[in-house]
Parts: structure tokens; C-alpha cells; sequence
């Protein structure tokens, strides 16, 4: 049992820290084989969206691949959903308000069986139901048609609000890009979220500190990111967003309740998990080689079975 | 009680607190406007259900269409302009798109915030939010109206805009069944159609009475449905008359009138002309005035009338 404070890669913030928290994971049998499994199923997702690439020829993968761990542990470790029953009442919700990060929730959602995986194959067709921003009425298991940046957090806000007042617990999840918080309207939903007390509110800033033109700080300089939500009366967390373990010890904090919304600010690679494209914002939207997306699959696919062995290894 | 000069807003909060008593899902959005909304009731009896977001219509939008998703259905109403033009793209996106069960309804319509000037005055609304897919669009032109629109808009599932005014306005009708999209016959006549919608029917039904005892026969329909319009009502009253006139507190440009000459762009030798404000930043001064200086009041509307059946 381990305090948030001493997991790896955590830079958790001193209120935080002095809590009582312990990480849940041990409890639910989660040690490190299922870390590793939670990894081979975001190297999965990561494949689901190569396959998708493949299909249109083009896509936004710089943000997917900075996100896609985190939507495949909030999917596979801790989010109530049935992808059986995608309406289900007291499902958890999932927004994620950055849409063009897309190929990253259907790459998770195909993986966790919402849709036949033949669809990815359809990415950037003609009436795709995986567009290039989601559509909830296309797809099941899309809660709102994002895309036009700074929407997903006062939809969520408003979720919340709803399922507070029909006394549901279920939690209401929201994933922002970082060059996204420039947009004002995120602050309003901000106030709001802390006004009605929505402690079932948990955002993840993805925070790759790359957009489109260049340098996050570049472009619009919206540090300290952590300092202004807490200003607004968030409770907020520092994790590596591309670990694990880093993400899964965040979800079980997440349970808490003590009134307030929760921000984890993750500090992710753009592209993580493509080599050729890490850190490198020209890879916000690629338009990839036959040999690069080919090169791309075999190189995630040994990292599946290299972790698959190092797992039978452990058990 | 016909005649009867009642204020749209207390109406209209009046009706939404009147069903919120039998409909738990009803829940009230106000961006620091609730009690200028005719919420002051709903926040005291439902105080669980009446959520003050302060001055965040973009933000409110959204919370809005995430409430609907869970089955609430979100009335929110503030000055025209502010829930239309300044947080179009979350109408658009999070209400027409997402085709969420949220009801915004824009108060001091048109150029009833006369003296407040353009930023307060809306004259683009029925234009902004008809590109808009799929969203309803209610101008009930009185008090009676208002209130069996309020059911209609609170039974329809899907997004709605209403828009009501701010001085009194006359009880003009009794209470019939609100139907959406269904327009109504209000006089029979042979020489020239007037359409007309929001509270300025009252005004046009006024001008007819005018026109009668000056020889003119006119129909009169009034529209409390602004989309979908009452394609067939219209068609049908536009080949009987030949001449069509509108008028509505909007641009000439977008709004009803638009519409109306977009369905009849088909119908042969039928002629529309269209009375509401230039496209213009609107003037400032009291309502009536504003009325009479864009020909919108009695007189401008019985000459423009008499002058389009005899110049054509």
C-alpha cells in the first residue's frame, strides 16, 4: 500500500499528499500483472487506431496517442459501463471534449466490444459511424458531439448537476486538450462546477504542451493551470498521464467525496507510443506512408507481445 | 379575459411554474435573469430545481443540453440576444445537434428593449436559429398563447425557441390546444394576406378592422410557430390572395418573412413584401416611437397595406 505521494512518476500536490489516501489498487487485485494488462490494452487501443489510419489516411494521432492511456484505463479499470447496454441509468459518462482526439475513444470503445472492430475500417467514409468528431447518435457509447473546443466541460457539468439530483452515484468523466483551456468558455463551466459542489465531476487535462501551431506556451500561455482551478475551488492532481499506474492510483482517488470537482492535469507525450512522432507537433494531424503506418503496427504489436511475455512471465 | 393587458414574462414564468407542480423533470436555468424571467415563484417552491449560474449563457447552454441527456428538461430564459447570438455555437452544437430537450427562451424580444439599444435589441434571432436543424421556433402572440405554448414546447422532445416581449400585451384568443407548427386563421378576405407573428398580430388585427371599413378585404393569419411554418395555411392563403404581406419585429432580411418567400419562391404570380426593420443597427428612444419610425405601428401598417393592394 502506497501513499499517491510515493507512486512512480506522481507529482502530487502537498494537500494531497498529507491526506489519508491509499492507493485502492492491491484491494481490487490489481497489482503489477494487471498493470501490465491495462498496458496491453492501451497498445491494443493504439493498434485500433492505426487500423483507422489506414482507413482514411489521415487523422489527428498526436492527441490520441497523448490521451489514449487514460481513456483505455478509464474504460477497462474504472469506469460502470455495459457496453451491452450503453444507456444504461447509472452508467459512468465519458465526454471527451477535445473530439479530434476521436480515434482515441474508438479505439478503446471497439476494444471494449461497443462496436464490431470491421467499423474502424470505416474511419473517413462516406456515413462513417466513427466520424472525425464524434457524434453520439451515430455511435453508442458517445455521450456528446464534440468537436468545436471548449463544449465538453459545462455538458459534463451539466450531467453531473442531473445525476446529482436524481441521486445517482455515477461519475461524469471529461477529457480537455491543453491548448483547449484558451477557450473561455471552459472557465465558466469551471465556476459552475464548483458552485453546485460536483465532486462526481473528474476533468483530465491532456497535457501534452502541443497544439497545432506550436508550443502551448507559445501560443497562449495558460500556466498555472493546477494554481486556477484550485483558485476556483478544485481539488486538483499532477500525474504522468502515460503511466499506468500513475492513472490508475488518480481513478481510485477520484472516489472520494468531499464537495469539490476534481482536475488531474496529466502530463502526457504528444504521440506517445509512435517514435517518429513524439513531441513533435507536426504530428497533430498525420497524413502518414503506407511504410510509416506499416512500420507503426509492427513496431506496437511487438510491444503487445513483449509485454504478453513479460506478463506469463510474471503469473 | 379578452382585451386584458398582462406582462408576457409573468405569464410566462407563471406557466412553466404551473407544470414544473406535475413535472419533476422541469428544471429552470437563470443567468443572473431568473426573476426578470417571471422565475421569482419557481425559485422559491422549487428552489432544488432552479439552478442561479450567474452571467454564463455560453456556459449555461451547456450544462443545459448535459442535464437533458439525463432526462431533465432545462428551461432557461434571458434577454433575446444573450441566448441566441452570444451562445450560438452551443445552441447549434449542444442543443440543435445533439438534439437535446432544452427549452431557451428569449425575453425582451425584438426592439422592446428599445431604449437600451442594439447590443439588448434582437432582430437576427428567428434568422440565427432557423439554420439551426430541427429547432422549433414559437413567437406566441399573447398572453393565452404564451401560456398553451409553454405546454406545448415543455411535451415536445426535442430543442425549442420561444420568443416573448416586455410591455403588457392584450389577451387576444381564448384557450384552444396548442398545436406546433399550426398557424391561425384569424379574419377570411380576398384582396391581400397579412402574416404576421409575436406580438405584433395584435397590432395587425387592429390594422384589418381599419382596412375593412376602407374597403379592403384582407386574410389574416398569425403565426405563434415561426419553424416549421404552416406550409399548407400559407400556400393556400397565398393563392387565394395573390398578395402576401408579413410583418414580424425582426430584420426584413432571415426571418419570417424570408421564409415565408422562400416556400412560395414556387407559387406563380404571388407576390410577398415584407415589413419588419432594415438591416441596420436598431435606433434607440421609446418602443412606440421605435414602432412608428420603422413603420411597424397601426399607421404604418394599414398604408403599407393599402399601398401595396393599390401600387402592388
Amino acid at each position: 500500500m502506497k501513499s499517491i505521494s510515493q507512486v512512480q512518476g506522481c507529482r502530487s500536490e502537498k494537500d494531497i499528499a498529507g491526506s489519508n489516501f491509499k492507493i485502492k489498487s492491491d484491494q481490487f487485485g490489481y497489482g503489477l500483472p494487471n498493470m501490465t494488462e491495462l498496458e496491453i490494452k492501451a497498445t491494443k487501443c493504439r493498434l485500433n487506431v492505426i487500423r483507422m489510419l489506414q482507413s482514411s489516411g489521415h487523422g489527428h494521432i498526436g492527441g490520441a496517442f497523448s490521451a489514449i492511456d487514460i481513456v483505455s484505463a478509464l474504460y477497462f479499470y474504472k469506469m460502470r459501463v455495459d457496453p451491452k447496454d450503453p444507456q444504461m441509468e447509472n452508467r459512468d459518462r465519458f465526454i471527451l471534449s477535445a473530439g479530434h482526439k476521436c480515434m482515441a475513444q474508438y479505439g478503446v470503445l471497439a476494444e471494449k466490444g461497443y462496436f464490431d472492430k470491421s467499423i474502424l475500417d470505416t474511419y473517413g467514409k462516406l456515413h462513417s459511424m466513427i466520424p472525425g468528431h464524434p457524434d453520439m447518435h451515430k455511435l453508442p457509447g458517445i455521450e456528446a458531439n464534440t468537436g468545436a473546443l471548449g463544449h465538453g466541460m459545462a455538458i459534463a457539468a451539466g450531467m453531473a448537476m442531473a445525476l446529482k439530483l436524481n441521486k445517482l452515484n455515477s461519475k461524469v468523466y471529461v477529457m480537455l486538450g491543453d491548448g483547449e483551456l484558451a477557450e473561455g468558455s471552459n472557465w465558466e463551466a469551471v465556476a459552475a462546477a464548483s458552485k453546485f459542489g460536483l465532486d462526481k465531476l473528474v476533468v483530465f487535462i491532456d497535457n501534452n504542451e502541443l497544439q497545432i501551431s506550436g508550443k502551448v506556451v507559445d501560443v497562449m500561455d495558460m500556466r498555472p493551470v493546477d494554481k486556477k482551478f484550485r483558485a476556483f475551488g478544485w481539488e486538483v492532481l499532477n500525474i504522468n498521464g502515460n503511466n499506468i499506474f500513475d492513472i490508475v492510483s488518480a481513478l481510485d482517488y477520484s472516489d472520494r467525496t468531499n464537495g469539490k470537482p476534481l482536475m488531474i492535469l496529466c502530463k502526457t507525450t504528444k504521440s506517445k507510443g509512435l517514435p517518429m512522432g513524439e513531441n513533435d507537433p507536426e504530428f497533430h494531424f498525420w497524413k502518414p506512408s503506407k511504410e510509416d503506418l506499416e512500420k507503426a503496427g509492427r513496431m506496437l504489436s511487438k510491444r503487445i507481445e513483449s509485454l504478453q511475455a513479460g506478463l506469463e512471465e510474471v503469473v | 379575459m379578452l382585451g386584458e393587458k398582462l406582462d408576457p414574462r409573468k405569464v410566462f414564468g407563471k406557466a412553466v411554474t404551473d407544470l414544473a407542480a406535475i413535472n419533476q423533470s422541469i428544471v429552470v436555468f437563470s443567468a443572473d435573469s431568473g426573476k426578470s424571467s417571471g422565475f421569482g415563484e419557481f425559485s422559491r417552491e422549487y428552489s432544488d430545481r432552479y439552478f442561479e449560474c450567474g452571467i454564463m449563457e455560453q456556459g449555461i447552454i451547456g450544462m443545459a443540453s448535459g442535464m437533458a441527456t439525463v432526462g431533465k428538461i432545462p428551461v432557461f430564459c434571458a434577454i433575446a440576444p444573450f441566448v441566441t447570438a452570444r451562445p450560438y455555437e452551443m445552441f447549434r452544437n449542444d442543443l440543435g445537434y445533439m438534439h437535446q430537450n432544452v427549452k431557451v427562451v428569449g425575453r425582451n424580444c425584438g426592439i422592446t428593449y428599445s431604449d437600451l439599444g442594439a447590443t439588448h435589441q434582437s432582430l437576427d434571432d428567428f434568422g440565427l436559429i432557423r439554420l439551426i436543424p430541427n429547432v422549433v421556433i414559437l413567437a406566441p402572440q399573447d398572453p393565452t398563447e404564451i401560456k398553451m405554448a409553454v405546454k406545448a414546447m415543455i411535451d415536445y422532445a426535442g430543442p425549442v425557441y420561444m420568443r416573448i416581449g416586455n410591455p403588457k400585451i392584450p389577451v387576444l384568443f381564448e384557450e384552444i390546444p396548442f398545436e406546433i407548427g399550426k398557424g391561425r386563421l384569424i379574419q377570411d378576405g380576398d384582396d391581400l394576406t397579412i402574416i404576421s407573428t409575436g406580438s405584433m398580430t395584435a397590432t395587425v388585427i387592429e390594422a384589418s378592422k381599419i382596412l375593412e371599413k376602407n374597403g379592403y378585404s384582407v386574410r389574416v393569419i398569425g403565426l405563434p410557430t415561426v419553424y416549421p411554418l404552416d406550409e399548407e395555411l400559407i400556400r393556400s392563403s397565398a393563392e387565394k390572395t395573390k398578395r402576401v404581406m408579413t410583418i414580424e419585429e425582426h430584420y426584413c432580411d432571415g426571418g419570417m418573412g424570408t421564409m415565408v418567400c422562400e416556400l412560395l419562391s414556387d407559387t406563380k404570380n404571388v407576390t410577398v413584401n415584407r415589413l419588419g426593420i432594415p438591416k441596420e443597427y436598431g435606433t434607440t428612444g421609446e418602443y412606440a416611437d421605435l414602432l412608428a419610425y420603422y413603420h411597424l405601428d397601426l399607421e404604418g401598417v394599414v398604408q403599407s397595406a393599402i399601398r401595396f393592394i393599390l401600387e402592388g
